[in-house]
């Protein structure tokens, strides 16, 4: 491998990518839909000159100029340098096939960060209808950056048959179009879109709580109800865009849904099975929430209210976004690339030439170094090449636990049934296959064995523990 | 379709009274103030206690108390469909059962709502704590895991410090001399027979009393002229109120059971040595770090006998707030109350945190 391995102890690299993307997405989605939401409360305002809206919407597109502006960008760009460490071979990838989309995007953004600032600076010292009119570029430029991510993010699941035709080949950019409205894109992009009016109501709630209901009680309510309306209808739109979204997954990913079914025990792929089952329940409350207590009694909103409204939404992003993430096991990008960066065409080939062979990052080791510390060292790079994307060595799907009592012969008995990789494999589902030359399978061995100190001559696993 | 619903209302209403039941309920309101946060604990422990009632009987389907206890919870943890969700549900929502009602307790506690004429609010609603840490205790052991045996039989060997009585006491819940399969039969009917039992006509009896006194202000709020004071509707306000913290505590709740599913530990031999750091659940931990602290400085079964000693008295001083602190006036027995409270609610967070620490 060409990059250096990104170990993160304990959380692992995978959740540093995933706790800075589920706080930007809860931020871009506001982005994108609090656009809408301002213009268009602007339009009514204005149209039904209500002095006391436009009062609270200047408020609101200043906390929505920060939140989105500061924190928005910051967390973007926190998602570049992430995944640059994390998936440097699925980041190259994605950027060999995308400049150009996301050169349209940068533009894009730049559109968007320059007229959200303008609409905020320019409240009451430009025409109305010039406002409205930086409003609406504001709105259809945040728009268009959804638009164009959304189809990155989909070409990771399903890049289509048209790109894969060609992947490896240099000839993958023929095929950019195709790639970027891939079977999943406009499934996803209604469901994306329908968070992003969603989010809109919900963050704007956050402006609207701190209206003084005891002096101002009619704003109160009126722009609180106004907020809900944007809440309820896209909740309960969501469950519909989300069957054509799974509709349009492959069968093979769907079926990752059911592994936690009957099982959420120590290497049961559940997971997936365990986070869906949050997404519906979360968004139904936020549904709920936001009717019996925002709706029925706005004058009593306080921002602690608003707070909690955000924090539920927040769980069902957090769900879905990890969700979706799950769904692409065992890929990073669909049928092309495995989750530890490994090409799916390059598999024979690194079985025969060997996987750390063509690597410059191997940690060099002190010229009097053992034999035994030599293989340690070889297993450990081993571990952070193909394993430490997925698995850390003791937190986070750790793999002391996942290995539990298995001797050195047990270890052995499951790397090989991951280098076989064969049809009827429990782990093919979810796993990428193990690979390298036997050298070094071995030395990773050695090394996870040395990691659960299991003794040596303790009897192997049972079937049923193989797959618990 | 309104015609049709309105006939339908009518006809069940002219059965039922239901518009006596909505006038009632319309009639009732609660008190609205700053401390009113604290109101919505009662109504969140009822709701965990209805989701333990549903999701135990589903548990009931598939459990098989006696020898097979181990298998049949295997079999739901790691075979049956949603079996690990149900069961994860009740383990969780129990831990987050008793901490309502314990937050709930010291919420009462501290806005007096315990003096006349609440006292046997009070004291039904330390009969309900109670009675639900018997649930707890008794349905640790239902699994039958390494950690479940150790535990129990631990917890078992306490009462058993007591003179006369005490060996006698544990040998008859046990149903023998250490904890085996009759033992886990009789906490099973415990658990689900005894128990619900006592505390569904104690829960009736705390509802009415509820129903009958209605919502204790605090003090802070007593003192207030009348037209000062807010209060509104129980229906539909303030229920629409408590079903936002409902949902928001199915939430955390649901989260908690598919993030961290509960687990099953390798099944119980008594041939084995109790594993490292056997311990009980958070909610004895205090007093098995007392327990612990009084063993190392009093050995022997004199330990034991001063930490049941000990227990008995504060439970017993517990109790009897309501009869001492009478006043409604605020005056020095006011004060001693709220400082032993205190001092009771600090001592048990610290001695929690320091029994995990000390694990």
């Amino acid at each position: 491998m060409n990059y250096p391995f990104w170990d993160v102890p304990h959380l692992g690299s995978g959740w540093v990518i995933g706790v800075i993307a589920i706080v930007h997405v809860m931020i871009s989605h506001f982005a994108v839909g609090g656009g809408f939401y301002l213009v268009l409360a602007e339009t009514k305002a204005r149209r039904e000159n209500r002095q006391d809206w436009l009062r609270v919407l200047q408020g609101h597109s200043k906390f929505f100029l920060i939140l989105t502006g500061v924190f928005g960008a910051a967390t973007g760009v926190g998602i570049w340098f992430a995944i640059g460490l994390a998936h440097p071979e699925a980041t190259s990838t994605l950027l060999h096939n995308f400049v150009f989309a996301w050169a349209i995007e940068w533009v894009v953004f730049m559109v968007e960060l320059t007229t959200a600032a303008v609409y905020y600076y320019t409240w009451g010292r430009i025409p109305d209808r010039l406002h409205l009119k930086v409003g609406w570029v504001y709105a259809i430029a945040a728009f268009l950056t959804l638009f164009i991510i959304n189809g990155i993010l989909t070409f990771m699941l399903t890049p289509g048959q048209p790109w894969l035709a060609v992947a490896g080949t240099g000839l993958e950019p023929s095929r950019f179009l195709q790639a970027l409205f891939n079977p999943l894109f406009w499934p996803s992009l209604l469901l994306r879109s329908l968070a992003c009016v969603s989010l809109a109501g919900v963050w704007a709630m956050v402006t609207c709580a701190r209206i003084d209901g005891g002096k101002f009680p009619e704003t109160k309510t009126a722009l609180l109800r106004w907020s809900a309306r944007w809440v309820i209808p896209a909740f309960a739109l969501l469950p519909v865009a989300f069957a054509w979204y799974l509709w349009n997954v492959p069968e093979a990913h769907r079926a990752l849904m059911q592994l936690g079914v009957s099982s959420a025990g120590a290497g049961v792929f559940s997971q997936l099975t365990r986070t869906i089952l949050i997404i519906p329940l979360s968004s139904a409350s936020v549904v709920g929430v936001v009717y019996l207590f925002v709706w029925r009694s706005p004058v009593e909103v306080k921002l602690r209210h608003a707070a909690s409204v955000v924090v539920l939404a927040f769980v069902a992003t957090a769900a879905a976004e990890y969700g979706r993430e799950m769904l692409r096991k065992p890929y990073v990008i669909g049928q092309y690339m495995f989750s530890n960066g490994v090409r799916v065409q390059a598999v024979s080939q690194l079985n025969t030439n060997g996987y750390l062979g063509g690597s410059l990052w191997n940690r060099p080791l002190p010229g009097q170094a053992t034999a035994a510390e030599q293989t340690l060292a070889k297993g450990e790079a081993m571990f952070r090449g193909q394993c430490a994307s997925c698995h850390t060595r003791d937190v986070y799907r750790s793999m002391k636990r996942l290995l539990g009592e298995r001797n050195r012969e047990g270890i052995g008995s499951i790397l090989k049934l991951l280098h076989d990789y064969g049809e009827d494999s429990p782990y093919r589902k979810y796993m990428p296959p193990l690979v390298g030359r036997p050298d070094e399978i071995e030395a990773l061995g050695d090394y996870l064995a040395s990691l659960t100190q299991a003794p040596e001559k303790a009897s192997p696993p049972s079937p049923a523990l193989a797959t618990r | 379709m309104k015609n049709f619903c309105s006939s339908v209302y009518s006809w069940v209403d002219e059965r039922l009274g239901l518009a006596e039941l909505q006038a009632l309920a319309r009639h009732k309101t609660v008190p609205w103030h700053a401390h009113s946060f604290w109101y919505y604990w009662g109504g969140l422990s009822l709701m965990f206690f209805v989701l333990q009632a549903v999701t135990g009987m589903l548990l009931l389907v598939y459990y098989r108390p006696g020898p097979e206890a181990y298998e049949s919870v295997r079999q739901i943890t790691y075979d049956t469909h949603f079996g690990w969700l149900i069961r994860s549900l009740h383990s969780w929502g129990a831990n987050l059962m008793i901490a309502a009602v314990g937050i709930h307790m010291f919420s009462v506690f501290f806005m007096k709502a315990y003096r006349k004429p609440r006292e046997f609010g009070w004291w039904s609603g330390l009969g309900l704590l109670g009675l639900g840490m018997g649930f707890g205790f008794s349905g640790y052991l239902l699994p039958m895991d390494e950690l479940a045996y150790f535990a129990t039989t631990v917890g078992l060997d306490i009462p058993s410090g007591l003179p006369v009585i005490g060996s006698k006491m544990a040998a008859l819940v046990r149903g023998g001399l250490e904890v085996n399969e009759h033992t886990v039969q009789r906490f099973s009917t415990l658990h689900v027979i005894v128990l619900p039992l006592l505390f569904l006509p104690l829960l009736g009896f705390h509802l009415y009393l509820v129903q009958r006194h209605g919502n204790a202000v605090p003090p802070s709020e007593e003192s207030k002229p009348a037209a000062q004071r807010q209060a509104i509707p129980f229906f539909p306000h303030f229920l629409m109120k408590d079903m936002v913290m409902w949902l928001i505590a199915i939430n955390l709740l649901a989260v908690m059971a598919a993030i961290y599913p509960w687990d099953l530990g390798p099944q119980a031999d008594s041939l084995k040595p109790a594993p490292v750091g056997i311990h009980p659940e958070w909610y004895f931990m205090s007093q098995f770090q007392v327990l612990k602290m009084l063993g190392h400085w009093v050995p022997g079964k004199a330990g034991e006998f001063a930490g049941l000693g000990l227990f008995t008295v504060a439970l017993v001083a517990w109790m009897l707030v309501p009869l001492y602190d009478t006043s409604r006036q605020a005056g020095r027995r006011a004060r001693n109350t709220t400082v032993f409270g205190l001092l009771l609610l600090l001592a048990t967070i610290a001695t929690t945190i320091w029994g995990y620490l000390a694990l």
